[in-house]
């Protein structure tokens, strides 16, 4: 609306007639609503930053040991055991001769090699990417379930709404942790598959979601356009999925992704106890917990799964704190200029 | 805007402002709220800042009490008393707050914190700012409330705000103001959340406050009846600037520009009613033959249910509507008028009662049947922002019956969609837009071309203007009006508004806590009504005309001590 | 409020009864129990099984081994618990003890520090929003939302424990680390003091400087094994508090509130000397007491001296008591220091919950439990310190946005009142109910963290006791647990009835 005041008749005195002015002055394209969000969302540098840095990783996860019978393009597997050289260290360096350090190189063994001479670039790697599927698996279940449950009791209240409240009390008792770790340890001794582990983490960690989504409903479905499309007789579907959960669409979104970085924590912490993956299969929480006593003779070992496990779920979140900016600016958007210190004197002067 | 405006002599003046200006950093460009406004106040002086939404009347006295967001950069004077408030130091701002400049605000259900009794909240400003300490304090804080008319003060006192009502809450916020005997309140629209009879009570106490305690009053509202009640001066402002100012019979009766004249024609009013006399009991609705009935409520009963509590809120209501008329039911919030709306729209069953559409009872109708009825059903709502959804284009908003109901073809729609769009006299690319990309009023616009897709029988209004500005308002009634005389649908009218129905309607029914307590012809219920209470309603209602809302507030004072 | 403290008790006992049952089906379903034995080549294998069979009475059908155990759990209430055996036969009962109350100081203990710093660096990262400490602490709660509990334990025993003892043997800061030292703490302090450039410009080059020397003077004192205070110190710094906590709230020429507050610092110099022997070999009790008085004395000078202050006085005068007594307490730990270095030369723990035959008096013991529950404690603060502050912080500007708040402002109030009077109280609201599932979430992180630092707590009973498919003490690990998770919750629902007058009234 910027270049409409030259457009609009300056000798107008009704509201009306300014508005229906401006109205038919305007020019400029028409935004939906997730067109200014994406406008938002791409402005947001820290989740632009972490976008690339997960695309980058993922692609190198799944591009480099190979997933499944496709191969990849790194020479060594993760399976195979080797001669260990000059004590396993990690061969990558990222420091120029000219500044004393050995040159930017990859080398045999970017990330070093473990006890029995596996590649460690490789086993990372190949963790990373059971991160990643694990994930977005769970991500995607859980978001499922979640919005599907917590549209249907916000809508609907009575005894769903009833149940999902008795379940969310059911999380304050068992802690999630403990939920998962006996029910992964049930999908662990079945069928050692990560895909098991994946689907059995979604059907714990959709409460969170479901709650929200209700919350969000609840408030939603006393709006007048709701009641409007009530009124013409639209059916109960066309006002859950036209109406609701396209306005949630925000909570739903921003919430998918912080599941997707909870659950890639929540996996490392069960391998870690030994009720998520089981050898040999490897997953990054595996691998911290095979090796955390090697920190003072061979630290990288325990490092590199720490670090990416950190990078993941660090860029996954601020890519989630980006999308919340972008679907809800409240608290974003306009900058306000500090206030006084909180432990000033109040004899100090401030200027307004 | 001669005599009004400050001269040098300035220490005569509660509250002056001198060539003020006010403009806000946005993302966007520099937007100018207020343009250079000259205005004073003098002690025991009520002066009226009227305008629209976006006329910068609620900047300009965020501006006096120094609090107006960082982003915003002010030019000019305002002055307190002697004191220059424009760039003063924050720790001497505070110390004028309260004790030299005071403010009621529009929203006595927020502006109260919720979890501090309201001894808290009115002894804190008198320790502040050391006029009374301990007992002391609370001894002041019981004096104020009962100043303000809050019964049993010194009980009461010890009490949370979500203990009173809104009316009494506004008491209170105003007792705080005048706590530290300002030089000045500004009142910002602070009746505006108020029905009309607590409103006029309202009135009373600041006009009686003010001649008690010589207070200055800027009293920034839209209401052009609260403006002839209350003002000495009125100043009018449109879009950041001052377009007339002057007293008020002359503003008001007289007005000089062109946007006041237009301003003051947009005010619905009530046709003289006789409010005083002994009215004759009107007789029996008369109702002329050949009526073809499009709405009957016999008997109606509607209920809520809150967590097992069942409770009544509207009982034993009967009306009908037939096609061409307009039926208005009016009353004071919580009296159920928006209830009988909701289960004409399907939103609540019927407890017990008959409520018919073209003969068919609808609770006893199966859903398939009820779906067809509904067809014939056009709603407008009373929030322009929460009555579209904001994922829809504005086509696919005004389509939308014709896709529920499967009528037509893309193209047909579109076509449809366009027609209403010239109906409802808007622009035909407006198609295209999104809902946040347009006014109130345009939306308001959207939503009866939306209720009139289907060609309906039967138009359910639930205060559709309330949310609107005056000039807004005319227009979109005047639509209403044109389109029931182009369409020939039968209306149910829900307001709070008097002045409204009188305008639109052939009958009224006026409610009060789930009864009807007064129906029938506009022309008798509203222009010599027979029970008391529309009586008190019709009197509490304010014109905006000094000289014949003198008259009024007397009658409503007579009226309010009979009851 | 009884019938609502009722109403939730009820229902939590049902969400009890049904989790537990939950929990019993699934983790006897988590596998196979005699597992190991079957594969085993052991002569007495049958035998094994067959004791085995009998202790975990395998040989019933699943719903009345769970009746069986909610029998014994029924017992409880006539004071003699039966929790049954585990795998080995051993009465489960017996090993609950220990194992509880390790485990609930540790949750507790962080419970309460991550809510109340967490809360206060909510609250001041909302007033400054968009300040470079928001900043600062919005990235590094992303990064503590983005740790892996048991990857920053792991990080912290090596860093934080073996580096410290290490440096313990003989402790040295070369003059280079304390001027970096001091670079840091300088910009830490002008960002949380802020005000204008002159004042945080101030703030820094007086810290700066100030920090190196004190380093390299307690360094030269040998203060790090033979750290001391004294009553000189403890006076001058009680002094110093009761004006400056006067000068902040009233100022200094409000006798009413400055008299009691110096009075109280006097006391404490009394009570100093008057103590000093009951002290030397003190017990929780004592500690107890001193506590309470600390608290009740100068709250009493306060409100006699205070007059119309009085409030205002006593909140005072206890601050200054209650820091006294704190600095009292300090200085009898650090005479203790040497003594427990003797004991225990590499003070920070990595192992276990308590030192096995320590020795020494209550001090060392004190000493001894603190430095093994430092770490735990360090790690799981850290895990809920990121989302009590970062929810703090949105509640804390949702509520600024509000109406009354404005209200409060045009009053006058100077915007500490506005901020804490009228905002913190209404912040709080939503924060009392996330703390219980916050709980919930520190139960699951002390699994983890008693797995690294190897103690014999309640997560390691879960974790051995699933892996060997032995629901006796995983369920007792439930009772425990979910019994105080649910105790914990109805405290919040407390604390929020008492912070929110419109469910109390």
């Amino acid at each position: 609306m910027s270049n409409l005041n030259g457009k609009i008749p300056q000798d107008l005195t009704s509201i009306a007639e300014v508005e229906d002015a401006k109205l038919a002055a305007a020019t400029e394209q028409s935004k939906s609503q997730s067109k200014i969000v994406l406008e938002r969302f791409l402005k947001h540098k820290p989740a632009m930053i972490s976008s690339v840095i997960l695309v980058v990783i993922t692609v190198i996860a799944f591009t480099s040991v190979g997933f499944g019978p496709i191969p990849g393009w790194w020479k060594l597997s993760y399976l195979d055991a080797g001669s260990v050289v000059n004590g396993g260290k990690p061969t990558l360096s990222l420091i120029p001769t000219w500044l004393g350090g050995s040159g930017i190189t990859i080398g045999d063994h970017p990330f070093g090699q473990d006890s029995v001479g596996k590649d460690y670039f490789a086993l990372v790697m190949n963790g990373a990417q059971k991160s990643i599927i694990i994930g977005v698996v769970v991500g995607a279940v859980a978001t499922f379930l979640g919005a599907v449950i917590g549209a249907v009791a916000g809508y609907f209240r009575g005894w769903v709404d009833e149940v999902l409240m008795r379940i969310t009390d059911l999380f304050i008792v068992i802690p999630l942790l403990v939920l998962a770790a006996v029910l992964g340890q049930i999908a662990g001794r079945s069928s050692g598959s990560i895909f098991a582990l994946a689907l059995v983490l979604g059907l714990v960690t959709w409460t969170g979601l479901a709650r929200l989504v209700r919350g969000e409903i609840l408030s939603l479905r006393e709006r007048e356009y709701v009641s409007a499309a009530q009124a013409m007789g639209s059916r109960t579907s066309r006002v859950i999925f036209k109406h609701l959960l396209p306005n949630t669409i925000g909570v739903i979104v921003v919430n998918a992704t912080f599941a997707i970085a909870g659950a890639i924590l929540l996996e490392s912490s069960l391998s870690f106890l030994g009720f998520g993956v089981q050898p040999p299969e490897s997953s990054l929480g595996l691998l911290i917990s095979q090796y955390q006593n090697a920190f003072l003779t061979r630290p990288w070992l325990f490092w590199w799964p720490g670090m990416i496990i950190v990078v993941i779920a660090l860029s996954v979140n601020f890519l989630g704190d980006g999308l919340r900016d972008a679907f809800d600016p409240r608290q974003s958007g306009k900058r306000r200029r500090p206030r006084a210190g909180l432990f000033a004197l109040p004899t100090r002067k401030e200027k307004p | 805007m001669s005599h009004v405006a400050p001269e040098n002599n300035a220490g005569e003046y509660a509250l002056s402002f001198n060539d003020l200006k006010v403009t806000f950093e946005t993302s966007g460009p520099l937007v100018h709220a207020v343009k250079g406004l000259s205005l004073a106040v003098r002690p025991g002086e009520v002066v009226a800042l009227v305008g629209e939404s976006g006329s910068g009347k609620s900047v300009t006295s965020t501006a006096a009490m120094g609090l107006l967001p960082s982003n915003a950069n002010i030019s000019g004077e305002a002055k307190i008393g002697n004191v220059n408030v424009v760039g003063l130091e924050q720790g001497k701002m505070r110390k004028m707050r309260a004790t030299d400049i005071a403010m009621v605000f529009q929203e006595p259900m927020t502006a109260l914190n919720p979890v501090l009794t309201i001894e808290r909240q009115l002894t804190e400003a008198l320790e502040l700012h050391g006029l009374a300490y301990g007992k002391a304090a609370t001894q002041r804080a019981i004096e104020l409330l009962e100043m303000v008319g809050i019964p049993e003060p010194d009980k009461r006192i010890k009490q949370y705000p979500h203990q009173f009502s809104g009316g009494q809450r506004q008491r209170i916020v105003i007792a705080m103001a005048i706590s530290c005997d300002p030089k000045v309140i500004i009142a910002d629209e602070p009746t505006t959340a108020l029905d009309v009879t607590v409103q006029a009570e309202i009135l009373d106490l600041l006009r009686e406050l003010k001649d008690r305690l010589n207070t200055g009053i800027l009293l920034i509202t839209h209401n052009m009846g609260v403006v002839a009640d209350m003002a000495d001066q009125v100043a009018v402002m449109f879009q950041g600037s001052l377009v007339e100012t002057g007293r008020v019979d002359q503003v008001l009766l007289h007005p000089q520009h062109p946007y006041t004249q237009r301003l003051l024609a947009a005010v619905p009013r009530l046709s003289s009613a006789s409010i005083t006399a002994e009215n004759e009991p009107h007789s029996a609705q008369t109702a002329p033959a050949g009526r073809e009935l499009v709405l009957e409520a016999k008997d109606l009963v509607l209920e809520y249910n809150m967590r097992g509590k069942i409770f009544r809120a509207v009982e034993g209501v009967s009306f009908d509507v037939a096609k061409g008329e307009v039926l208005g039911i009016v009353g004071e919030s919580g009296s159920g008028k928006s209830t009988i709306a909701k289960a004409v729209i399907g939103l609540l069953p019927v407890a017990e009662g008959s409520l018919s559409v073209k003969g068919h009872n609808l609770p006893k109708l199966s859903p398939k049947q009820a779906r067809v009825v509904r067809k014939q059903i056009g709603v407008i709502f009373q929030d322009p922002a929460a009555s579209l959804n904001p994922r829809f284009p504005i086509g696919e908003c005004i389509t939308e019956p014709m896709v529920v109901h499967k009528v037509g073809t893309k193209a047909s729609r579109i076509k449809r969609a366009e027609e209403l769009l010239d109906a409802v006299k808007l622009p035909r690319n407006v198609i295209n837009r999104y809902p946040h990309e347009l006014s109130g009023g345009q939306r308001q616009r959207i939503c009866i071309a939306r209720a009139l897709t289907l060609n309906p029988e039967l138009l359910i209004a639930d205060e559709p203007t309330s949310a609107l500005d005056v000039s807004v308002q005319a227009v979109v009634l005047e639509m209403i009006q044109e389109l029931q005389r182009d369409f020939n649908f039968a209306c149910l009218f829900v307001s709070h508004d008097l002045a409204v129905v009188d305008m639109l309607a052939d009958a009224v029914v006026v409610m009060r806590s789930g009864k009807a307590v007064e129906q029938g012809m506009v022309k008798n219920v509203l222009h010599a009504p027979t029970h008391d209470y529309t009586k008190r309603l019709l009197a509490a209602a304010p014109v905006p005309d000094p000289h014949a809302q003198a008259v009024r507030r007397d009658a409503w004072r007579v009226l309010n001590k009979t009851k | 409020m009884l019938k609502f403290i009722l109403k939730r008790l009820g229902s939590a006992v049902g969400v009890l009864l049904g989790a537990s049952l939950l929990l019993y089906i699934l983790v006897i379903n988590a596998g196979d129990p005699l597992g190991d034995l079957r594969e085993s080549n052991a002569d007495n294998r049958e035998y094994l099984m067959q004791q085995r069979i009998e202790y975990m009475n395998l040989e019933q059908p699943w719903y009345l081994r769970y009746l069986t155990w909610l029998g014994g759990v029924g017992k409880c209430f006539a004071g003699s618990c039966d929790l049954g055996r585990n795998i080995n036969g051993v009465e489960v009962s017996g090993l609950l003890a220990n194992a509880a109350s390790s485990t609930l100081r540790l949750v507790l203990l962080a419970t309460v520090i991550a809510a109340v710093l967490g809360i206060a660096i909510g609250v001041l990262t909302a007033v400054r929003q968009y300040s470079g400490l928001d900043y600062l602490v919005t990235f590094l709660t992303f990064l503590f939302f983005s740790l892996p509990v048991f990857w920053a334990a792991v990080l912290l025993k090596e860093f934080m424990a073996i580096g410290y003892n290490n440096w313990l043997e003989d402790p040295q800061i070369s003059i280079g680390t304390s001027i970096l030292i001091g670079v840091v703490a300088g910009i830490v302090l002008q960002m949380l003091l802020a005000g204008s450039l002159k004042r945080r410009g101030l703030t820094f080059i007086i810290t700066a400087i100030f920090v190196p020397l004190l380093l390299q003077y307690s360094v030269w004192l040998n203060f790090y094994r033979y750290p001391q205070m004294g009553p000189a110190i403890i006076v001058v710094l009680t002094v110093l508090l009761a004006l400056s906590a006067t000068a902040m709230s009233v100022g200094l020429k409000e006798k009413k509130v400055l008299y009691p507050a110096l009075i109280t610092a006097v006391l404490v110099l009394v009570m100093y000397y008057a103590t000093f022997w009951l002290l030397k070999d003190a017990n929780t009790w004592i500690l107890l007491i001193g506590l309470v008085l600390a608290v009740l004395i100068p709250g009493l000078i306060g409100k006699f001296m205070g007059g119309r202050l009085s409030k205002l006085a006593s909140g005072v005068s206890v601050l200054v008591g209650v820091v006294g007594a704190g600095l009292t307490v300090l200085d009898h730990i650090f005479r203790a220091w040497p003594g427990f270095l003797e004991l225990k030369g590499r003070p920070i723990g990595t192992i276990g919950s308590s030192t096995a035959n320590l020795g020494g008096g209550f001090w060392d013991s004190l000493l001894d439990n603190a430095t093994q529950l430092l770490l735990p404690t360090i790690v799981l603060t850290i895990i809920s310190l990121a989302s009590y502050s970062r929810y703090t912080r949105s509640s804390m500007l949702e509520v600024q946005q509000q109406d009354y708040i404005r209200t409060a402002r045009s009053k006058g109030l100077s915007e500490r009142t506005v901020i804490f009077r009228h905002a913190f109280r209404n912040a709080l609201i939503p924060i009392a109910t996330i703390a219980a599932f916050d709980f919930a979430g520190l139960i699951g992180g002390a699994v983890v963290t008693e797995t690294v630092f190897g103690w014999k707590g309640m997560g390691d009973m879960f974790s051995t006791g699933l892996h060997a498919v032995d629901p006796a003490p995983v369920m007792a690990f439930f009772l425990v647990t979910g019994t105080a998770a649910v105790l914990f919750n109805l405290l919040a629902d407390i604390v929020y009835a008492l912070l929110d007058p419109r469910i109390r009234v």
